[in-house]
């Protein structure tokens, strides 16, 4: 039990006192991994872009109710953001064989704009240390993670613009 | 011994990421997460919650990872000593580092020495994986290694011994190329065409010390895969065989496996429709012949039905049924367009699914049927199977509607109805049990009062004659975007044919969310059933207590 408790506090003690480094080192660049396009072609990680303007991740799967529920109210707003921003968002589905066919349908029969990626193996997904989705990314013009997000409550999208938004001004 | 090395590796780790910054990690980057699920265990013995003498336990892990470049290491500590009832339950007890690697990765190949995770094709010959949750994680131990000679072709090898709870064992081997020719051939990449094929051999070894029968040591599986799609059409499929297997799963027959998994779908703008079919005939595939339940399995077999995200209808889901199934799952999804007189002003979603799993029909072999008709099954070729033809016993039958609208700003509601027909006999291995018919609808409205704040009801209603009879459920959720959550919820078995077993399973849960961190108490009843990601499932005991996890990523 003592062991348990010390255990557990310890880890807890170490993720907090990393946690805290997170704003030293304030952003980070993306891992290359190597993953898919919804055409099936192979898309590393690296190659993730907009043009020096700000980019959003958001991770996701067919399965998912929060995450559906996340992506169809940015669907509403997403051109919008464009105009205002010129924003791009990234939709990474981590569906495995039971239901990564079902992405392509789900995206063109919702109109999302979207660029889709399938994570099947779920590496970028670990590469990002990410545990549960839907779990948010905000990229800066260099394409450095600045901000993220886990889980979702209606409303936290206008947060996402808003850091959007951000970004933008601090731009030289 | 094993604690003091792990928490001097990540004493060392925390170390060099508090202080090393300018020295040894110029380029490199440290990262990781941290998961714990604790629980307080109250007994309570009308739900079947056990009095236990640890009553509290805890499931704790931590990744660590480290990326340099093209390099990269990491390893996770995993502390299940006194874990959570479910997880003592399935032996998922245990502490330590099971998990580590160090890998390279260039534009031509990728290198992995130690832990890792992957899939050959959709996984029906191989593919480890990890689903913390649920206590599952069967990665491979050894080395795995990627070459992409040309732009388009991946060859995967793959060496090394099996994780199963927390031992290595099992041995396990593989190959794969896929050749993607949207890629290769830029005739094809430019048009609408997207063409690919792939082919996989995964083999196991384990040793014969059976006294009865000669077994085979050396089991090899193959697999071919192709997909074809143009424009809004898509077409892939997998044929999968392997050598005769005896083992506990097919009761000691020799018998080839075979798999077959094809899936078609046709989008556009606001429609998508998907088509799935699945065969599995003898294709339970496990590194040891004797292990059972979800212990050192190589593959994955997918499962054709929806993963329904309400509570009530995924009390009776389908869990994949290696040994043998055929069935196939149709889903239609529609956007009635905005701004239109049925659509309303935001448009309207509606989404129907349907699926249904049969069992294999089965011939069986003159040797395996005793004088007196009684089927002897081990040491038998088992029985021959007409490819296409649907058993007579139906596993899994799932009709669903949902239909989604926004009204205004404010207001959006989700209806939804589910037709459950499942064979608990066969899923669940219960002898005797009748399938269970169940109907359930659903109501989800949410409320969005402003900005950052919004609530959600979710009512719940399942009718059913058997099992536990008919279910209510109800659940208030008032979110704070983007940090607070708070929930009440109660799922009442009021039909329950036995009057004292009509509980109410309540939860009183709240939550705070601050960018990747993640805290949440609650405090409630939990019913005893089965838990699935992915079309996996486990049993879950009923629980009752206080429950606070805490989630962190760095």
């Amino acid at each position: 039990m003592k062991k348990l408790i010390f255990t557990t506090l310890f880890t807890l003690f170490l993720g907090f006192s990393m946690a805290q480094e997170a704003p030293k080192t304030k952003s980070f660049s993306l891992p290359s991994v190597d993953i898919k396009t919804i055409d099936g072609k192979s898309f590393n990680t690296k190659d993730i872009q907009n043009d020096g303007k700000p980019i959003i991740i958001c991770f996701f799967a067919t399965w998912c109710k929060p995450c559906m529920v996340e992506l169809k109210s940015i669907a509403e707003v997403y051109d919008d953001w464009q105009d205002e921003t010129g924003v791009k968002i990234y939709a990474v589905s981590i569906d495995d064989s039971r239901s990564s066919a079902k992405v392509l349908p789900l995206v063109n029969g919702n109109a999302w704009d979207y660029e889709v990626l399938l994570d099947e193996n779920q590496d970028f997904k670990r590469a990002l240390n990410v545990n549960d989705i839907p779990h948010t990314f905000i990229l800066n013009a260099n394409k450095e993670v600045v901000w993220q997000h886990a889980s979702y409550a209606p409303g936290v999208e206008q947060e996402y613009i808003e850091i959007v938004k951000k970004l933008l001004e601090e731009k030289p | 011994m094993k604690h003091c090395k792990a928490i001097f590796i990540l004493l060392f780790l925390g170390y060099i990421s508090a202080y090393g910054q300018n020295t040894l990690l110029q380029n490199g980057k440290l990262s990781g997460n941290v998961q714990l699920d604790a629980q307080y265990y109250i007994p309570d013995s009308i739900i079947g919650a056990e009095d236990l003498e640890n009553k509290i336990r805890a499931n704790v892990f931590a990744n660590i990872n480290y990326v340099n470049g093209g390099f990269s290491a990491g390893f996770r500590f995993e502390h299940y000593e006194w874990p959570l009832i479910d997880f003592e339950k399935i032996n998922y007890v245990g502490s330590g580092i099971p998990y580590y690697y160090a890998a390279y990765n260039h534009q031509y190949f990728e290198v992995v020495v130690g832990s890792f995770y992957e899939q050959f094709g959709s996984g029906l010959i191989y593919r480890s994986y990890e689903s913390r949750n649920l206590g599952y994680d069967n990665a491979t131990q050894g080395i795995k290694v990627k070459a992409k000679p040309y732009q388009g072709i991946t060859i995967t090898g793959v060496w090394g011994k099996q994780r199963n709870l927390f031992v290595n064992e099992g041995q396990v081997r593989g190959a794969d190329a896929d050749i993607s020719f949207t890629e290769i051939f830029p005739i094809i990449g430019d048009s609408k065409f997207r063409s690919g094929i792939g082919a996989s051999f995964v083999s196991k070894f384990e040793k014969d010390q059976d006294p009865d029968y000669k077994l085979p040591q050396n089991i090899g599986a193959f697999a071919g895969r192709a997909n074809f799609g143009y424009a809004g059409f898509n077409l892939q499929g997998e044929y999968a065989w392997k050598c005769n297997d005896p083992s506990a799963a097919n009761e000691m027959i020799y018998k080839p496996g075979e798999a077959l998994l094809l899936t078609a779908s046709y989008s556009m703008k606001g429609l998508g429709v998907f088509l799935t079919g699945l065969r599995t005939d003898n294709f339970d595939f496990r590194t040891l012949r004797n292990a059972s339940i979800n212990n050192n399995i190589i593959n994955y077999i997918p499962t054709l039905t929806r993963e329904h995200a309400y509570a009530l209808p995924s009390m009776y889901a389908y869990s994949s049924q290696a040994v043998g199934q055929i069935g196939f799952q149709a889903e239609v999804t529609y956007k009635i367009p905005k701004k239109t007189v049925i659509g309303g002003k935001y448009g309207t979603d509606i989404m129907v699914n349907y699926s249904r799993i049969h069992g294999i029909k089965k011939n069986y072999v003159p040797e395996a049927i005793a004088a007196d008709g009684t089927i002897m099954l081990a040491g038998t070729d088992g029985y021959t199977s007409p490819f296409f033809a649907f058993g007579k016993e139906v596993y899994f039958e799932d009709f669903n509607i949902e239909i989604g609208r926004r009204f205004n700003k404010s207001w959006k509601l989700i209806v939804s109805y589910v037709y459950l027909n499942y064979n608990m006999e066969v899923i669940e291995g219960h002898t005797g049990e009748s399938n269970v018919y169940t109907h359930t609808v659903i109501g989800d409205l949410t409320y969005k009062i402003n900005d950052k704040h919004a609530l959600r009801l979710e009512l719940q209603h399942m009718n059913t004659k058997q099992d536990d009879g008919n279910w209510m459920y109800a659940q208030l959720e008032y979110s704070i975007a983007p940090r607070w959550f708070f929930s009440v919820l109660d799922r009442w078995n009021y039909g329950n044919p036995e009057k004292e077993k009509q509980v109410h399973y309540y939860n009183v849960s709240t939550s705070f969310v601050h960018k990747t961190s993640k805290f949440s108490l609650s405090f409630g009843k939990q019913y005893e059933g089965i838990l699935c990601v992915g079309g996996v499932c486990r049993v879950v005991p009923a629980s009752y207590g206080c429950n606070l996890s805490i989630v962190t990523s760095f």
